[in-house]
């Protein structure tokens, strides 16, 4: 049956698939598409705590709640910073990216 | 949910999740891995049903419905090969960024089968949705008050960084750009 390992060890694999895309994928949006996946892999562990250690806290569900938000953060300042980036050099190549300015 | 319905919407949904998960750095389409996001992070949500969070689980479904939606059309709007026809290989460094990826999964996955987690059994039903909406409007307020004016700064932040020519941008009078 599931228990609190089965479920962290589900989101371990899930996180070290995210930070997969972070190292490796070459665009903005997908390294931004690694970074959910990471996200994802906390809010499944929060919720594995919730279920299988502390079932009476409804702290969990607040935790879970604020990793949402910061992924809609993440989202909408990562497609800011894509547009501006991609309106100066006209790429969202990261490999392009090597420079702060000029 | 009894013990064996759990398992058997949890294992299911778990290889869904982690497949999808693996192919949305694997297909050269990107409005496929988009859509793949989507569906990896859309059976998390099922997850979280399964775990006795229908709350949560629910408001995954919603979130991430919207969000990789609008992130689908962003990578179709960036990418040098939306498409993925001419098959562009959008990976570097594969080596190191594998097995550092594999060696951090370990790592977790060792730690959390091995520690010894405390461990309380859910009585009876899943936990009242009413708790939460308590602790949002009780003990954790202040916090959670924080994280929405966080949201307003992001959409004002993120709008001025997408404006035409950035945040330092003077526009003329009657510029409409």
């Amino acid at each position: 049956m599931i228990s609190l390992p089965v479920v962290l060890a589900v989101a371990a694999v899930m996180f070290g698939i995210g930070l997969y895309g972070v190292l490796g994928q070459t665009n903005t949006i997908m390294v931004m598409m690694g970074v959910e996946l990471m996200l994802g892999a906390s809010m499944l562990n929060l919720v594995g705590f919730m279920r299988y250690a502390w079932p009476d806290a409804a702290s969990g569900a607040f935790f879970v709640l604020i990793v949402m938000t910061l992924m809609a953060l993440e989202a909408a300042v990562g497609f800011g910073l894509v547009i501006s980036v991609f309106r100066n050099r006209r790429t969202a190549e990261l490999d392009d990216l090597t420079e702060l300015g000029g | 949910m009894s013990g064996l319905g759990t398992a058997l919407v949890f294992w299911p949904g778990a290889v869904i999740m982690l497949a999808t998960a693996v192919y949305v750095f694997r297909t050269s389409s990107m409005a496929r891995a988009g859509l793949l996001l989507l569906a990896s992070l859309g059976v998390e949500g099922l997850l979280f049903l399964a775990l006795a969070s229908e709350f949560l689980g629910v408001l995954q479904l919603l979130m991430m419905s919207g969000e990789m939606v609008v992130m689908t059309f962003f990578m179709v709007m960036f990418m040098p090969d939306p498409g993925g026809l001419m098959g562009m290989d959008m990976i570097h460094d594969k080596r190191r960024s594998a097995s550092l990826a594999v060696a951090v999964t370990v790592a977790l996955a060792v730690f959390a089968v091995l520690t010894d987690w405390p461990a309380e059994t859910l009585n009876g039903e899943a936990p009242d949705v009413r708790q939460i909406g308590f602790e949002v409007m009780g003990r954790s307020m202040f916090s959670f008050l924080f994280a929405g004016i966080t949201i307003l700064f992001a959409m004002v932040g993120g709008t001025m960084l997408a404006k035409h020519g950035g945040r330092f941008a003077v526009e003329a009078e009657g510029d409409a750009r």
